[in-house]
């Protein structure tokens, strides 16, 4: 056969105009056709002698593979080729896994000539074939050599999320019978796919404690096999801490604070010595000093405590004291200091609690170190008006406990309402300046709410005020949950 | 001050000197006779020297700090019964469950309130 004629099915105007100026100089004629079935049955009253696929227009008519269309159309014995740009390796292996003879770069590469006889020859073109099937065999067979060499768990699945194979390591966390299961079942106790997955189409990476109790970060790519199917090879690196590291961590955190701490009684002490006149008596201008001098002890304190709080919730080394609670017994914990705060201000501090509220099983301290960070934070950005701390009971599900703290403040500017709970994010106004912190409470609030499968949230309306809210599970056996 | 008869003694021992005169201060102001320590060591020597009433114990100090000294101060016929409390920058629950075991009588995280403290003081000296 020889060759003269050449369709090019796609649409890459520069690809065609620089295939047909470099096919031109060797006597070859080449037509571009749209990617579609049209374009395939136009292309039969051109009688081709070989078609050009291009990649990039791979999934055309509703998804339909371009070059079983092509077949379709009467290109039964025609070389067909990819088109494809130098970086899309993966796009040339599944082509070649779907039946194309060969494949050329675009945009072309020296001659490309000696490649299209190349695949005139038919015998070429069934050695091709085999070739690429057996070269996916074998790189499939490689991939399950590594991830068994490895200590830590990897798996392969189908695209339905059923594994296919498990290597020793995650066999010995979740035994030999579970290979019929999905992944997401198995490895995740879900019942449904993981976004993560569902969601990257190449490469995904997530971090999960397994059922050893480890915690493993993973990584996950897509393969094809000699049938042409995907399949997703996830691989995971065990990210548990080392006991020894963390023993020094503990330590290194507990000594740094003590550090901190250790001086800031001494400042805190002589403060006080000299307030009370113990140290002899003051002027008004030496007492308005000291008050400075322990008004900043205070605070340096205050962001000493958020720091090594902060640090400690956001890296997991935190422990809950759960036990069932009542909302009104854990606001008793911080009412006196807010009401005294609000009265301050001038500021009304309300607080309604239906009687008939479920139990929380929460840690007290913790609850109520949120409820007074979200109504300090009120307090401290409402000049006039009123401070409201509600709850209430929501059945949906299995039932949550709402509790909401508003105001009638400055509100807080919709751009920033996303980021407030980001660590160290401060909304940039005068006002929010003039007031202390460090832009951890919301941070360790958010935290805290989490640790007990529950939400956070906030909306705000600016110059109106703001409102956050948390959910927490409603204590199961207790009258409405 | 009018110091009485019965006036009692408060060892205080912490390696920071300057919060060892800031509560001596606080305390005599309070009407108490006070001694101070440094270390772990001499904090037992001068409880054996002043048989206190009252012992306020940092944790951690040089020649074997808190832990040490009162496990010396609870093994000893004539200490024994001294009230210990514990006044330390470490604010680990592991620590101030090893003291409640070793026999204190509170633990304060530092920096404190002066007044709940003062109050836990004449409180365990029966005042």
């Amino acid at each position: 056969m020889k060759l003269k004629r050449i369709a090019y099915f796609g649409d890459d105007r520069d690809a065609i105009e620089d295939l047909r100026e470099t096919l031109e100089k060797i006597n070859l004629q080449l037509k571009d056709f749209s990617p579609t079935r049209a374009g395939s049955l136009e292309a039969v009253g051109f009688n081709p002698d070989l078609i050009l696929w291009d990649l990039d227009n791979a999934e055309v008519d509703g998804g339909n593979p371009p070059i079983e269309m092509i077949r379709e159309s009467g290109f039964e014995n025609q070389p067909i080729l990819g088109v494809a740009k130098r970086e899309d390796a993966e796009k040339i292996v599944k082509s070649l896994a779907s039946g194309a003879t060969d494949f050329i770069y675009k945009p072309v590469i020296g001659n490309p000539l000696p490649r299209l006889v190349a695949a005139m020859s038919a015998s070429q073109r069934d050695k091709r074939v085999n070739w690429s099937n057996r070269a996916l065999d074998t790189m499939n067979e490689q991939v399950r050599t590594i991830l068994s060499s490895l200590k830590d768990p990897a798996y392969i699945v189908d695209p339905e999320f059923n594994i296919l194979y498990m290597n020793r390591a995650a066999i010995e966390i979740y035994g030999e019978g579970i290979e019929d299961g999905t992944c997401y079942h198995m490895f995740y106790g879900r019942s449904q796919p993981c976004d993560v997955c569902l969601k990257s189409k190449g490469t995904a990476r997530w971090r999960s404690i397994l059922k050893n109790g480890k915690a493993y970060r993973f990584m996950s790519t897509v393969i094809v096999n000699s049938k042409g199917e995907f399949e997703k090879v996830a691989m995971s690196t065990d990210i548990t801490p080392d006991e020894e590291v963390m023993k020094i961590y503990k330590t290194f955190i507990s000594n740094v604070s003590h550090d901190l701490r250790t001086p800031l009684a001494a400042i805190d002490q002589y403060a006080n010595i000299m307030l009370e006149g113990l140290a002899g008596d003051l002027n008004e201008d030496q007492k308005k000093y000291i008050e400075v001098v322990k008004r900043s002890s205070f605070r340096l304190g205050n962001l000493v405590e958020n720091l090594i709080d902060a640090n400690n919730i956001l890296s997991g080394h935190f422990k809950l004291k759960l036990r069932v609670s009542k909302i009104p017994d854990i606001l008793d914990i911080v009412l006196e200091r807010l009401n005294s705060q609000a009265q301050e201000k001038g500021l009304r501090l309300q607080v309604q609690i239906p009687g008939d509220l479920p139990s929380v099983y929460v840690d007290t301290q913790r609850i109520a170190q949120v409820i007074a960070n979200l109504a300090g934070n009120s307090i401290k950005f409402t000049e006039e008006g009123i401070v409201q701390i509600r709850a209430g009971y929501m059945p949906r599900g299995d039932g949550r406990v709402i509790v909401s703290v508003e105001d009638s403040g400055i509100g807080i500017p919709s751009d920033d309402l996303s980021r407030v709970f980001d660590m160290f994010y401060r909304v940039e106004s005068d006002q929010v300046f003039l007031e202390e912190g460090a832009g951890l409470g919301l941070t360790i609030s958010r935290e805290i709410i989490r640790a007990h499968g529950g939400t956070l949230w906030a909306e705000s309306l600016e110059g109106m005020g703001s409102a956050f809210h948390f959910a927490l599970p409603a204590h199961k056996g207790d009258k409405n949950s | 001050m009018i110091v009485a008869e019965d006036q009692k003694t408060v060892l205080v021992a912490d390696d920071d000197r300057d919060l060892v005169t800031a509560l001596s201060i606080r305390l005599r102001a309070a009407g108490y006779k006070v001694v101070g320590a440094y270390d772990g060591e001499e904090t037992y020597n001068q409880a054996i020297k002043h048989t206190p009433d009252l012992i306020i114990l940092d944790v951690r100090m040089p020649s074997g700090g808190g832990f040490f000294a009162i496990d010396q101060i609870k093994h000893s016929l004539k200490l024994r019964d001294i009230p210990v409390i514990f006044l330390t920058a470490f604010d680990d629950e592991d620590m101030k469950e090893q003291a409640k075991e070793l026999g204190a009588e509170g633990y304060f995280r530092k920096p404190f309130n002066d007044e709940e403290f003062m109050g836990v003081i004449k409180q365990v000296l029966g005042e």
